[in-house]
């Protein structure tokens, strides 16, 4: 496919003198909405796939698989209307690449645009099309200035590319034209401050181990904030529930950073900013629990019982996820949200009062914090017995996520084996934790569900299924906390003391 | 990828029709759709305006000089490609002859398109012939013309007999009944009792259209320009019982 741009932003670019110029047909014109479809990780993008909807103004409405050269694979009229959901589709290779690819994630609409569009058909002696050149006029993308120019696109048929080139040769001679150097995706995401395929949910900084602490802290958390922003118009969509967990993660990661900054920041508004980052996760998490019981829900009926027997349990999760949600957004749209993002983290940042170990180098205050926390996970780590109550593990657990941020904010201080080594050492340790924290999680909902649906005079069978439920998930605590003691010991080997203080030593 | 063959042993029964049609409506479902024209008269290949020559003729294709791939053209409809028919495939049984596994090579050429296609709908000529028995071993489902009149019980006795000789597991068959006149009594009398005598017949019934005409005036599918056609309805129908027969 060969793609052109036209020079003159003004210039619309007539179909019907550019089909007299290349003796092709107009095959079909008038006004298109054109929607691409992704991921929230643009997952069909980074596989090199791009998915539109195509909706027409004569009411054609279709979806489209290419791939980044333009080539068509895949193609599927859509019902006319709004954008299609893919899980709905009919079954076809389309659905099918898709949601191999998105698998439980949802395909949304990352970028549209409005614009007049013709389709000229080249033909040969036999009336046969050998290629198509699509005519997109100027286009104002919302939130731009300038309009993005029109575009002259040459699609090559197989087996007549040939004729394509041609075309495109004869298109490229006119001097009202440039080739386009990027795709109308790209330029319409540009326009709006994206990147297509650009996906975050972790800060990635280079950090000078010069660096003050205060300036590096400062850096991380005007990454932390950024992503949170991107995040929040996902969640209270409630496009995907990856939209709420990375806004999650962004905001724990940011306390984390305010708890090891003590003593670099203005103590004041650190521990301010500190609690109310406390607060927007308390107020995301029933939201993000109901997310995860939901998503998991057909799985674990499939594998524990019968399916038709939960259905007043799954009603009752989905109306409590939904009002759930409800309050979060309400929460996410009030004063004291957009308070938090506005002012952080330059009200922390911009105090004229900094912690004493502001101006020290990073290097040292973050090895110093990396070495507290890494005694906080031992020290937790040991005092677990046979006998320790759940609140233990669970508290070792918070520690090994302070842990693992830090070692993930810092990493750019260190040399990659030996951080890699000791980052899984870690998530090993920290699956085991999750998994006995998640079913003990589980177990507490089912619990206190069972007593609603009591109330609610559910059907018996229902009440014996949540019980098998529960079983299921004691079988999976008992065994995640049986496997405790070995995962401990692994992590808390010589071999992983050594590589981290070998890491430390480094920078 | 799933083959479909439209044969029969008797010529002028609606085997092309059937093919280009039933392409374009797996075509317009959005499956990726091949139509590989084996018939030297080029009857699919004209209907779609695509010129009867493959670079290198039947030998190149059978002998590999050229990647079947690389011989396909892309019809004037999406998802739907082209394998033209070449006039040189009147001589295909000879080359076939020649290579080794000879009744298999059909299929064994298909399976490089596996990735790109998800059906391929073979147009075959009317004989019995080692391109037949190509075809029989290629195919998932046969799709059988029927013309109403009482030699149809025939054919296809001629054609169960011809199954039972070739190697291989026999595709599944589905026959139709084809070019209907319904103002004719005979007609009608056998579109009644043929199903009785031949139990299996599809119940889509394909009308005798003057639109099916039009399409070698047109040369698009008759589905593509005139969707309500009660001959395009009869595709339609069809084609989902083809879809049922997978």
């Amino acid at each position: 496919m060969s793609e052109f741009v036209v020079v003159d932003p003004s210039d619309e670019l007539s179909v019907d003198a550019l089909g007299e110029a290349l003796s092709a047909r107009v095959e079909s014109r008038g006004s298109e909405r054109r929607s691409w479809l992704d991921t929230f990780d643009w997952r069909l993008y980074r596989a090199g796939l791009v998915l539109e909807h195509r909706a027409s103004s004569s009411g054609r409405s279709s979806l489209v698989l290419i791939d980044l050269e333009g080539r068509r694979l895949a193609q599927l009229s859509a019902p006319a209307g709004g954008t299609p959901d893919v899980e709905d589709l009919p079954a076809g290779p389309l659905k099918e690449q898709v949601m191999s690819l998105a698998g439980l994630r949802t395909a949304f609409v990352r970028a549209s645009a409005e614009r007049r569009v013709g389709m000229l058909a080249v033909l040969d002696a036999e009336g046969k099309t050998v290629a198509r050149v699509a005519v997109d006029g100027p286009l104002v993308v919302r939130g731009g200035v300038e309009p993005l120019p029109a575009r002259v696109r040459v699609e090559a048929l197989r087996g007549y590319e040939k004729d394509a080139r041609g075309v495109a040769n004869c298109i490229a001679r006119s001097p009202r034209v440039r080739p386009a150097e990027e795709t109308l995706l790209e330029a319409i995401c540009a326009a709006e401050g994206l990147r297509p395929g650009v996906y975050r949910s972790k800060p990635k900084v280079q950090l000078d181990p010069a660096m003050s602490a205060g300036r590096a802290f400062a850096v991380l958390l005007d990454e932390l904030v950024d992503i949170a922003r991107v995040n929040v118009d996902g969640t209270l969509r409630q496009i995907d529930p990856e939209f709420l967990h990375d806004l999650r993660i962004a905001v724990r990661s940011s306390r984390s950073v305010l708890k090891v900054a003590k003593g670099v920041f203005d103590e004041r508004p650190r521990s301010h900013h500190a609690a109310e980052l406390r607060w927007i996760g308390d107020v995301t998490t029933p939201s993000r629990d109901f997310d995860v019981y939901l998503l998991e829900f057909d799985d674990l009926v499939e594998h524990a019982m019968d399916p038709d027997a939960m259905r007043p349990f799954r009603t009752l999760l989905t109306r409590q996820c939904r009002k759930a949600h409800t309050e979060l957004n309400r929460a996410l749209r009030s004063k004291r949200f957009a308070r938090i993002l506005d002012g952080w983290p330059d009200e922390i940042v911009a105090s004229e009062d900094p912690g004493p170990e502001a101006d020290v180098p990073i290097a040292q205050v973050g090895g110093d914090r990396l070495r507290s926390a890494w005694r906080q996970v031992r020290r937790r780590g040991n005092a677990v017995t046979d006998a320790s109550p759940p609140d233990a593990l669970h508290d070792l657990r918070k520690r090994c996520k302070e842990l693992r941020y830090l070692l993930e904010h810092l990493a750019s201080l260190y040399e990659k084996s030996a951080h890699k080594e000791i980052v899984d050492e870690l998530r090993q340790l920290q699956n085991n934790l999750g998994e006995y924290q998640d079913a003990d999680n589980q177990r507490r909902l089912i619990l206190q569900y069972a007593e609603e649906l009591i109330a609610q005079n559910a059907p018996a069978k229902t009440l014996v299924g949540m019980g098998r439920l529960d079983h299921y998930f004691e079988h999976r605590q008992a065994v995640a906390r049986a496997q405790f003691a070995d995962h401990w010991t692994r992590f808390d080997r010589k071999h992983n003391r050594r590589v981290f203080a070998t890491m430390l030593e480094s920078r | 990828m799933k083959v479909l063959a439209s044969y029969s042993i008797k010529g002028g029964v609606g085997k092309t029709t059937a093919a280009v049609n039933l392409a374009a409506l797996a075509a317009m479902e959005g499956r990726r759709v091949l139509l590989w024209d084996l018939d030297p008269q080029g009857g699919a290949t004209h209907l779609l305006r695509v010129r009867a020559k493959v670079k290198g003729g039947g030998r190149g294709l059978v002998r590999q000089r050229l990647r079947l791939v690389d011989a396909v053209k892309a019809s004037d409809f999406d998802n739907l490609d082209l394998l033209p028919s070449d006039f040189s495939y009147r001589h295909l049984d000879l080359v076939l002859d020649g290579q080794k596994k000879p009744t298999r090579m059909v299929g064994h050429l298909l399976a490089s398109l596996s990735a790109d296609y998800d059906l391929v709908i073979l147009d075959c000529p009317p004989s019995v012939s080692l391109v037949t028995e190509n075809v029989v071993r290629a195919a998932d489902l046969l799709l059988v013309p029927l013309l109403p009149a009482p030699l149809s019980v025939r054919t296809m006795d001629q054609l169960d007999s011809f199954l039972a000789t070739t190697k291989g597991r026999p595709p599944a068959v589905l026959a139709f009944l084809s070019m209907v006149d319904r103002r004719r009594s005979l007609h009608r009398r056998l579109v009644d009792e043929l199903p009785r005598e031949r139990p299996g017949l599809a119940d889509a019934v394909i009308p005798v259209a003057s639109a099916v005409e039009q399409m070698g005036v047109r040369r698009a599918p008759l589905v593509t320009w005139s969707p309500a056609n009660p001959a395009s309805r009869a595709f339609a129908l069809l084609w989902q019982e083809v879809i049922r027969h997978w």
